[in-house]
């Protein structure tokens, strides 16, 4: 999807947005005539439709809510993004510098200009530059003695000493590879030698995954699980505090129907706040989008659906706030660290691995990849949609069960 | 067909060893506005509950217009409208849009306009109820049980905090709610009210209806068994006097 495109569907969007906003519900005439009347069943539906927009107007009104539904996750967006979006090895190193010769200066103009290196130049003895090694703020020291740069033979030569602490074994390891390619271009200069065997590093067009791939999708899992879970969590307990549930429990509306209306507006309001990431990711993170959005809007609004029974659940039986929060953190949290939110499971042990593929957000989260980074169609995701199914069945029964209007 | 809109029979309700509602019986005919009186903790709420169908009726029967309560819950719900003691509306929603949603509880669609202006709130169609006063409130809270023109009205203490002015507002109102055939079940805990409002009144205590009967008659009575009161007749006492001051009961605001 191209920028263009984008600017279009927001403009899109806008339009949409506004004609909610300002039109009247659908077949209330004036002065009480209406077009025809309402079958029983029409009636129920009707009823649903009715909640879905006055709720969603209000939704629209409450600054607070408009906050958390949208600018909260773009703002974990940017700070995750930027994080896992300077993904490519960088080495911050200093360099001490005991030579006085033309060589040596040429080499730290030379290293300085590597994207791989990360140069603090404010380090100039081994003493501060072993008390940030000490604190892993500095991963290496490269050395140059007093004699690099001198003649040899009538040619320039040098050693360069890598100093590291045990921990940065690795980012030695890297650090010498690095230079020894750089000595090694220098060298073929100076001497004409020839060279039977090089090595040439060379991209393929095959399509891999990013770290921010991972990132952005375990940030849509966010989004789900705020606007899913600790929505109706912090909303239903204020509901009955007012008496509002009580209300509608006079009126012949049906929790089913209730609960419709909340899944409605949760999986519009979801997909729209889930749409403004994607751009934002696009657009900023160049986020590569290959599956297709439609079948993405679905997989999602289901995940939606489903983590919304959870919140249903939970706010729809609690009796107040403080009966609410504890059990929400209890399961909101073990689905944070282990489905996939803030890390990607990949970097799990196996067996722990095994074990949260069950829950409930990781399908939602893995499904979204899958779709969106790899391509894969809905047809591709039978493991994800039974779990989810199986979970959808499960909590909309708890919650159909501990529902109290009061 | 009967003269009883509603019809109780022996009901009852525990909450564990407690017996709060002790078995019983009342009928209320149509058209009537009808008291339940009684101190704190006398079983009133548990009693208007369990007919509104929040609560399920442990013992007896109760019937509205035939339908029996217990068995057909929902039937109930769309034959009653409630006014429950401290009217929650969601906020950032305005009035048109309450009543929109009320009547779409219902199944129904209405004209939010024509039930506004009833109650001379036509004007804040578009503010939203946390805007309104007090007396506004209770006006609209009674126009919003009303949407789906239900055939007995219930109120539980509706008057509670509201100033004298909103009060006899109230009193005409439910005057307007009976004219339009819709019986009134109310309880309040001021004797007034009851006297100018109800033409029937069920006294109770403890769970049990120790006294039903008109307001006159029932002082009637009190005062043939010898009662009698230090007489201090004056034309006019302090409410009339507040009232006189501060600004003629009507539907202004």
């Amino acid at each position: 999807m191209g920028k263009i495109e984008i600017i279009i569907a927001i403009v899109l969007a806008v339009g949409i947005l506004r004609r909610i906003k300002h039109r009247t519900i659908k077949d209330t005439g004036v002065h009480g005539k209406f077009k025809k009347p309402l079958s029983p069943l029409q009636k129920k539906f009707y009823t649903i439709w009715v909640f879905f927009i006055i709720n969603m107007r209000r939704l629209f009104r409450d600054r607070l809510a408009l906050f958390f539904t949208f600018l909260f996750p773009l703002i974990f967006l940017f700070v995750f993004g930027s994080l896992s979006h300077t993904s490519s090895i960088s080495l911050s190193v200093a360099i001490i510098n005991k030579s006085h010769s033309i060589y040596a200066r040429q080499f730290i103009n030379q290293a300085s200009k590597l994207k791989t290196l990360k140069i603090d130049k404010n380090v100039t003895n081994f003493s501060t530059a072993n008390g940030l090694m000490g604190r892993g703020e500095l991963d290496a020291t490269i050395e140059l003695p007093a004699s690099f740069g001198a003649n040899k033979q009538g040619l320039p030569s040098g050693l360069a000493i890598v100093h590291y602490t045990e921990n940065n074994v690795q980012a030695a390891q890297t650090l010498v590879s690095i230079l020894q390619a750089e000595f090694q271009s220098i060298n073929t200069k100076l001497v004409r030698t020839p060279t039977p065997f090089t090595v040439v590093s060379k991209e393929t067009n095959e399509r891999s995954l990013s770290t921010f791939d991972y990132t952005f999708t375990g940030l849509l899992g966010f989004a789900i699980l705020g606007a899913g879970i600790f929505g109706p969590m912090n909303v239903f307990p204020e509901l009955k505090k007012m008496g509002i549930l009580r209300r509608l429990h006079t009126t012949p509306l049906r929790v089913w129907q209730y609960f419709l209306a909340n899944m409605l507006g949760n999986a519009v309001t979801g997909l729209m706040s889930i749409a403004v990431m994607f751009v934002v990711a696009i657009l900023v993170f160049n986020l590569k989008v290959v599956g297709n959005y439609f079948e993405l809007a679905l997989f999602l609004a289901f995940g939606i659906a489903m983590i919304l029974g959870i919140g249903l659940a939970l706010g729809g039986w609690a009796k107040n706030e403080r009966q609410a929060a504890p059990l929400g953190n209890i399961i909101v949290f073990p689905m944070m660290f282990l489905s996939g939110v803030f890390f990607p499971r990949y970097l799990m042990p196996e067996w722990l691995q095994g074990v949260t593929t069950y829950m409930p957000l990781t399908p939602v989260i893995d499904g979204a990849r899958l779709i969106a980074t790899e391509g894969k169609s809905l047809l591709d995701l039978g493991p994800q949609l039974g779990v989810m199914a199986v979970w959808l069945v499960l909590v909309y029964a708890i919650a159909f069960k501990v529902f109290r209007w009061e | 067909m009967s003269k009883y809109i509603l019809t109780v029979e022996n009901l009852r309700k525990k909450y564990g060893d407690k017996e709060v509602v002790k078995g019983i019986s009342f009928a209320v005919k149509k058209g009537e506005i009808f008291g339940i009186l009684g101190p704190n903790g006398a079983g009133k709420t548990t009693t208007l509950e369990m007919i509104e169908t929040l609560r399920p009726i442990d013992g007896g029967r109760a019937s509205i217009d035939g339908v029996d309560v217990a068995k057909n819950p929902y039937e109930i719900r769309g034959m009653i409208g409630v006014q429950p003691q401290t009217p929650g509306f969601q906020d950032k929603t305005k009035l048109s849009e309450l009543i929109q949603l009320f009547s779409a509880a219902y199944g129904e669609r209405v004209d939010p306009k024509t039930f506004l202006d009833e109650v001379n709130l036509g004007d804040r169609a578009d503010s939203y109820v946390e805007n309104l006063s007090g007396g506004q409130k209770q006006r609209f809270s009674i126009v919003a049980a009303l949407v789906h023109n239900p055939k007995v009205f219930f109120l539980d203490e509706p008057t509670t905090g509201l100033d004298p002015q909103a009060r006899r507002n109230l009193w005409e109102l439910v005057e307007e709610v009976r004219k339009r055939g819709i019986s009134v079940i109310m309880t309040t805990h001021y004797m007034d009210e009851a006297e100018v409002l109800c033409d029937r009144i069920a006294i109770m205590d403890d769970g049990n209806i120790i006294a039903l009967d008109t307001p006159q008659k029932l002082i009637k009575d009190l005062l043939s068994r010898g009662f009698t009161k230090k007489q201090h007749v004056e034309q006019a006492n302090l409410e009339d006097v507040f009232i006189d001051l501060t600004g003629k009961a009507g539907l202004k605001e």
